[in-house]
């Protein structure tokens, strides 16, 4: 364990891993509440298509994703409020418009090979310092952002109409909401690759809300869930040499089901 | 003293087709107004509409302010026909439903609130279950909390969308006299959309009648003698209406009527 942790691209995995997983098991929280969970799985799809240009010009797969998933969020929410869309629909609608246009540069350019399937299955142990730093400041401004509007946040996810009706800008929160997960999944891509992302954004929220009491309890466990899972999954990876990104949602998987068996024994007890 | 509500040609559609067509009213300060109409005729629409929570034509002012400049949410508390009952593991207790009544105020719980909480908690019996996690109680008890949350700001209008259908006889009871004592003795002006006329009717004062357009809206006495009424009701359900408010010596069927010659 001890040589395990006195590498320095392993403490900057751990480091990042932990950051991010931190911050997109409380933005899940708020998603899974108001049964946008998969908006992460489409963001993460549409990432392919930043990470496609990024490759083929030569320039920073996350700052040449960021845009493109921002505005694709932020597409998501207007083809819910003005076509009236199921959220599901729309997401399915944006995730496949992105996927393809991804696919379609990938082939004109002849492929990436090694370099775009190291997006698509995540490689922790290449986060640069750069990116490390980034991941800090997407959990500070996730954790600012709930300790600062957790009522306009939780009454915006229980009763949207309710919450519009006492003047909360539910608009405004449902944007940032979304905005602030896009910037989560770009930066996770690296952790756990594009197809891992939305199990990073739903699973330890599920558990957490598995065995919770109160919201704020929620909260903290689904961080703790999220973080651990990337410790474990990390350290199993490293033992067993297995895949970082599969490691870590197969982590978070066993924390899962013993969330249900926990939750199924309180009950009965 | 100024208007509470004023609507001038609201309408709304769904997809181009219409759901309500240039309804025009005025709500004054301490009516106590029974909105009912077929299933289907607009009465949910028309109350998403004056709040802003559907995009309609014409000119709504709450309070005498304009709907896209009204900030004084405060004012008015709601009570929607369905609530958040679906969302089935939202780890939220019954206090902190009620304190989102007051989450206009800021993002943050402000002092003194909870005084507020626990006065609407005791005002609608659900103190009792201020710990408690909200998905735990019954579908009545959530009726009733959400009932504290729409007083919690202790608002100058209330707008309630078929609020006692889960409840039993004696919370609906319970719940009408509240509505009635708030009219009556704070001046609590009060939009309702109900089925449960005879309940109701104890208390309001007048009626306002939907189906797409605006069919009626004037005081009980005006109801029972009106022709659109009985051209949409038919002469003896509006009739009944008339005799389970007790609207004793204006009965529009005169001689003909069961209902007196059985009273």
């Amino acid at each position: 364990m001890v040589e395990f942790l006195s590498y320095g691209f392993v403490q900057r995995g751990l480091l990042a891993g932990s950051l991010v997983a931190a911050a997109c098991a409380l933005l899940g929280v708020f998603l899974v509440l108001k049964r946008l969970s998969l908006i992460g799985d489409g963001m993460s799809h549409v990432c392919l298509t930043g990470v496609a240009v990024a490759l083929l010009t030569s320039t920073s797969p996350v700052y040449m994703s960021l845009p493109v998933v921002a505005l694709s969020s932020l597409g998501i929410m207007k083809l819910t409020q003005k076509f009236r869309i199921y959220g599901d629909a729309a997401i399915g609608i944006v995730s496949a418009a992105g996927l393809s246009v991804g696919l379609l540069i990938t082939a004109l350019a002849g492929g990436f090979n090694t370099d775009l399937l190291g997006y698509l299955f995540g490689s922790i142990l290449t986060v640069t310092t750069e990116e490390t730093v980034l991941c800090a400041g997407l959990l500070v401004l996730v954790g600012g952002g709930i300790f600062m509007g957790y009522r306009w946040l939780v009454a915006t996810c229980f009763d949207e109409a309710f919450a519009h009706t006492r003047g909360v800008p539910t608009q405004a929160v449902n944007t940032v909401l979304v905005l602030v997960t896009s910037v989560a999944v770009v930066l996770s891509f690296k952790v756990v690759g594009i197809f891992l992302i939305s199990a990073l954004i739903i699973i330890p929220p599920v558990s957490a809300l598995l065995i919770s009491h109160t919201f704020k309890q929620v909260l903290w466990l689904a961080a703790v869930f999220g973080v651990g899972s990337v410790w474990v999954g990390i350290y199993a990876s490293f033992v067993l040499n297995i895949p970082s990104g599969a490691a870590i949602i197969l982590v978070s998987l066993i924390f899962l089901f013993a969330c249900y068996v926990w939750s199924k024994g309180v009950h009965r007890g | 003293m100024r208007e509470v509500i004023s609507a001038r040609d609201v309408c709304f559609a769904y997809a181009r087709v219409p759901v309500l067509e240039h309804i025009s009213f005025t709500v004054e300060p301490g009516d106590y107004i029974g909105l009912i109409g077929p299933n289907g005729g607009g009465k949910t629409t028309l109350l998403k509409v004056l709040l802003g929570l559907e995009k309609g034509c014409g000119d709504i002012k709450l309070f005498g302010t304009p709907l896209a400049q009204f900030t004084g949410w405060d004012k008015i508390g709601y009570l929607a026909q369905k609530s958040p009952v679906a969302q089935s593991r939202f780890p939220i207790s019954v206090q902190e439903v009620v304190l989102m009544g007051l989450a206009g105020r800021g993002a943050r719980v402000g002092r003194g609130e909870l005084k507020d909480v626990y006065d609407a908690m005791q005002q609608t019996r659900t103190r009792q279950y201020a710990g408690r996690i909200f998905h735990d109680l019954s579908i009545g008890q959530q009726q009733r909390v959400l009932l504290a949350r729409a007083l919690v700001s202790k608002p100058q209008l209330l707008i309630l969308d078929e609020p006692s259908t889960a409840l039993d006889a004696e919370s609906r009871e319970m719940f009408f006299d509240l509505l009635g004592e708030l009219n009556s003795k704070h001046r609590t002006t009060i939009l309702l959309i109900t089925h449960d006329t005879g309940e109701v009717g104890k208390h309001i004062s007048k009626f306002m009648y939907v189906d797409k357009t605006l069919v009626f809206f004037g005081t009980k006495q005006e109801f029972c003698h009106s022709q659109e009424v009985a051209k949409k009701l038919g002469p003896f359900a509006q009739h009944t209406i008339d005799h389970l408010h007790n609207i004793h010596g204006h009965c529009p069927l005169g001689a003909d009527c069961r209902e007196c010659q059985h009273g």
